[in-house]
């Protein structure tokens, strides 16, 4: 057992904390405003090799596995989750073409981001999908957090497919993650690629879900750390605000909360990247990062009172960003069942009834 | 008896405000995205629904108590985003003018919409801690500071401005003076950019060397107590304004809750997940279970707000209940959106949908007149029996 980091995320940590905080940071709004992320800033992200962290080198990846990335992630989200979002191009959909499609595919996507620089691709979780996948697929999505995509990568219960053509994006306005733009996506088209493994799929989805858990993480983090500072310069009633109890144990409990996030999303990437079995412990640290989410965003907000409910301050956007990314990777319900799931593998289906 | 039960004439009246209500709510989302516009004082449907004063005629004397009426009437357009086809031509400061104004001073200014500036940067829930200054020089006072979060000071007429007329008197020092628009020194420094609400503007304020006739201090007395003490006039009349303005303010957020539950019945409903209410507990899908409890908590929210009111119009004492359904108004409009978008899934995060409106909006609930934390140490001391420098 060791709590400690190693030497490499020691120093991944800290260019990402350098990048993260001089480059996302202070164009907190100004990215929120245009609805993306400057080229200048995607290029130096892309140079830093910080883009294909956890794919294999072979790709052009860093190879560093999942608990790299979800370090990555949490340092990004500190700074801005949705610039987080939108310098990722290959996004969490690389762990659906990783999975499923091999090197092969992966490659080939690779390529065609090198190549166009304004290309990504859009990850779809379709939870209740109950048709057979054969012919075109239609359907649609009110809300995904791309302003843009080329390929369209859906993952499924029972398998996944990807739609290189056949869909369509309309811009859309949501309440969080401004920077990676979002859209409305209508799609028809017969898929380039469809496949049907409900283990792979499970796979696949663990990963996802600690990719979004980890930008949740990264987001509290901020939140919590931003609130706790300001109740100790605040002061009301003749003294900082945070040595009143009442949010003297609020600060705590939050603390608490982002603490737990972390273990938990630490101990799921460690088994995945040792090969074992992560799906519960990913479903599990997913939920938890969204309980936590609700209780430290809106009180992030409260701490700072009337200031918190301004966008002078980053805790409001803090809210609503960790509010919506709980809304990704599938959502709690589906994270909920998936950990119960993990917890009852002797008959899955009495489970499930 | 308890009884909970509305008259036929209240449910009418609570129908045509919900109708109205429905009609301002094509306009919440234009609002939301266009916070430097300011809201007409009316829009064009105004004209297909008679004025409240205008419904209410003819009810009966002896029928639920008027407060608690206008409860659930804020409730009620709240639950469809509570933007207003015709502008209130009062703000706050008009309850403040009425609780502490002498008779000429209502008599003068009661036509005007009047806001309320207490807050400053370096004082809010404390509002003893206030930095404005207000000095007689003749027959005028002088008054010097910054104001913020002032609601409805963009649009108002004037303002009741809190400052002190004393620093070391603490709050028996401070004061309520009226500042008209226009008065020089005085400055609308900026509409501020917020989270939610944004169809409600609210100002920054500053006073640089601000002149006013000394007769517009409210509540004419010109003495200055010492010390610390039961507080002046101003302070109290003033401050009894929010005991009855927090059931309102609780109302607000049981409404955004009701709006937000009702986005995620009816959508849900389109796709073919309905609430089966006669579904034992362990048939029931977590999609179910959610809006269950939700609807629950609604209910308990809403029931808190009706007690404090039908207390207040009673004339009996509500500072306790006052203060729990406002406690729990503010609580339930941040679980209740937050649930209702989990029900919901990433579509509740687009503008298509009102839900997530109800979220931004709502989350100021607990916040102002008075945060969740102070209506908790004003429990506290109610059920503990401690006074205010007691238990702090």
């Amino acid at each position: 057992m060791n709590f400690s980091s190693n030497d490499t995320d020691d120093m991944l940590s800290e260019t990402v904390r350098r990048f993260a905080t001089e480059e996302l940071r202070p164009k907190l709004r100004e990215f929120e405003a245009r609805r993306s992320v400057a080229r200048d800033v995607q290029e130096r992200f892309e140079s830093l090799g910080l883009a294909a962290i956890d794919l294999p080198e072979a790709l052009g990846g860093v190879g560093l596995g999942l608990s790299s990335r979800v370090l990555v992630n949490r340092i990004l989200a500190e700074a801005d989750a949705g610039a987080a979002l939108a310098l990722d191009r290959f996004g969490p959909a690389a762990y659906v073409i990783e999975t499923f499609g091999g090197s092969d595919l992966l490659e080939r996507y690779r390529d065609l981001l090198a190549s166009r620089p304004e290309t990504r691709l859009a990850l779809l979780i379709d939870v209740d999908a109950g048709t057979v996948l054969e012919g075109p697929v239609r359907g649609e999505a009110a809300w995904i957090a791309s302003g843009n995509a080329d390929v369209l990568v859906c993952l499924r219960r029972d398998g996944a497919w990807v739609m290189e053509s056949g869909f369509e994006l309309e811009q859309a306005r949501g309440a969080a993650l401004h920077a990676t733009g979002a859209s409305r996506i209508r799609y028809g088209g017969a898929p380039a690629h469809v496949w049907r493994d409900s283990t792979l799929a499970a796979q696949a989805w663990a990963k996802v879900r600690l990719y979004h858990a980890a930008l949740i993480w990264g987001v509290l983090v901020d939140a919590a750390g931003f609130s706790r500072r300001y109740a100790l310069e605040r002061v009301a009633f003749g003294k900082p605000i945070a040595h009143h109890q009442a949010l003297a144990f609020l600060i705590v409990d939050m603390e608490i909360a982002v603490e737990r996030v972390g273990l938990l999303i630490a101990d799921a990437a460690r088994l995945i990247d040792a090969g074992m079995d992560g799906t519960g412990a990913a479903a599990s640290a997913f939920v938890d990062a969204v309980e936590a989410s609700r209780f430290v965003g809106p009180n992030a907000v409260q701490i700072l009172g009337g200031h918190g409910f301004m966008r002078d301050y980053p805790v409001e956007k803090a809210m609503r960003d960790s509010r919506a990314l709980g809304l990704l990777a599938g959502g709690t319900d589906a994270a909920q069942d998936d950990a119960g799931a993990a917890l009852a593998p002797a008959n899955p289906m009495e489970f499930a009834a | 008896m308890v009884d909970f039960s509305l008259s036929d004439f209240d449910r009418a009246v609570l129908d045509g405000v919900a109708a109205e209500a429905r009609v301002g709510e094509k306009y919440a989302r234009y609002y939301d995205e266009h916070e430097d516009e300011v809201l007409p004082k009316s829009f064009p449907e105004a004209a297909q629904f008679p004025p409240i004063q205008q419904r209410l005629r003819g009810r009966p004397r002896d029928d639920t108590p008027m407060l608690l009426l206008q409860v659930l009437m804020r409730i009620e357009r709240e639950a469809h985003c509570g933007v207003p086809l015709r502008q209130a031509p009062t703000a706050l400061g008009n309850a403040a003018l009425g609780a502490a104004g002498t008779d000429a001073q209502k008599a003068r200014w009661g036509n005007l919409m009047l806001a309320m500036s207490i807050t400053e940067p370096g004082a809010g829930s404390d509002t003893k801690a206030i930095q404005t200054t207000a000095r007689l020089d003749g027959e005028e006072w002088v008054l010097n500071g910054d104001k913020i979060f002032v609601t409805n000071g963009v649009r108002c007429d004037g303002a009741i401005v809190w400052a002190t007329v004393d620093k070391s008197a603490g709050r028996g020092g401070i004061k309520s003076f009226l500042v008209l628009k226009g008065t020089p020194g005085f400055e609308l420094v900026r509409k501020e950019k917020k989270l939610g609400i944004r169809s409600s503007d609210t100002a920054a304020y500053a006073f640089r060397d601000c002149r006013i006739p000394r007769d517009h201090l409210i509540g004419g007395d010109e003495g200055v107590p010492r010390g610390e003490g039961e507080g002046s006039a101003s302070y109290k009349g003033v401050l009894k304004t929010f005991n009855m303005t927090r059931p309102f303010v609780a109302a607000g957020g049981v409404g955004k809750a009701i709006g937000a539950f009702r986005v995620a019945r009816d959508e849900l409903a389109k796709e073919g997940i309905a609430v089966d209410f006669d579904d034992s507990r362990h048939a029931r899908s977590a999609t179910a279970q959610t809006l269950l409890e939700l609807e629950a908590d609604i209910e308990a929210a809403t029931l808190t707000v009706m007690h404090a009111a039908w207390l207040a119009s009673d004339g009996m004492p509500n500072n306790l209940e006052a203060s729990v359904a406002k406690a729990k108004g503010g609580e339930v409009c941040r679980t209740g959106p937050q649930r209702a978008m989990d029900a919901l899934g990433a579509m509740g995060l687009s503008h298509d949908y009102q839900v997530e409106q109800y979220l931004r909006d709502g989350r100021i609930a607990d916040i102002y007149e008075g945060t969740g934390q102070i209506q908790r140490l004003v429990i506290a001391r109610e059920i503990l029996g401690y006074s205010s420098a007691e238990l702090t």
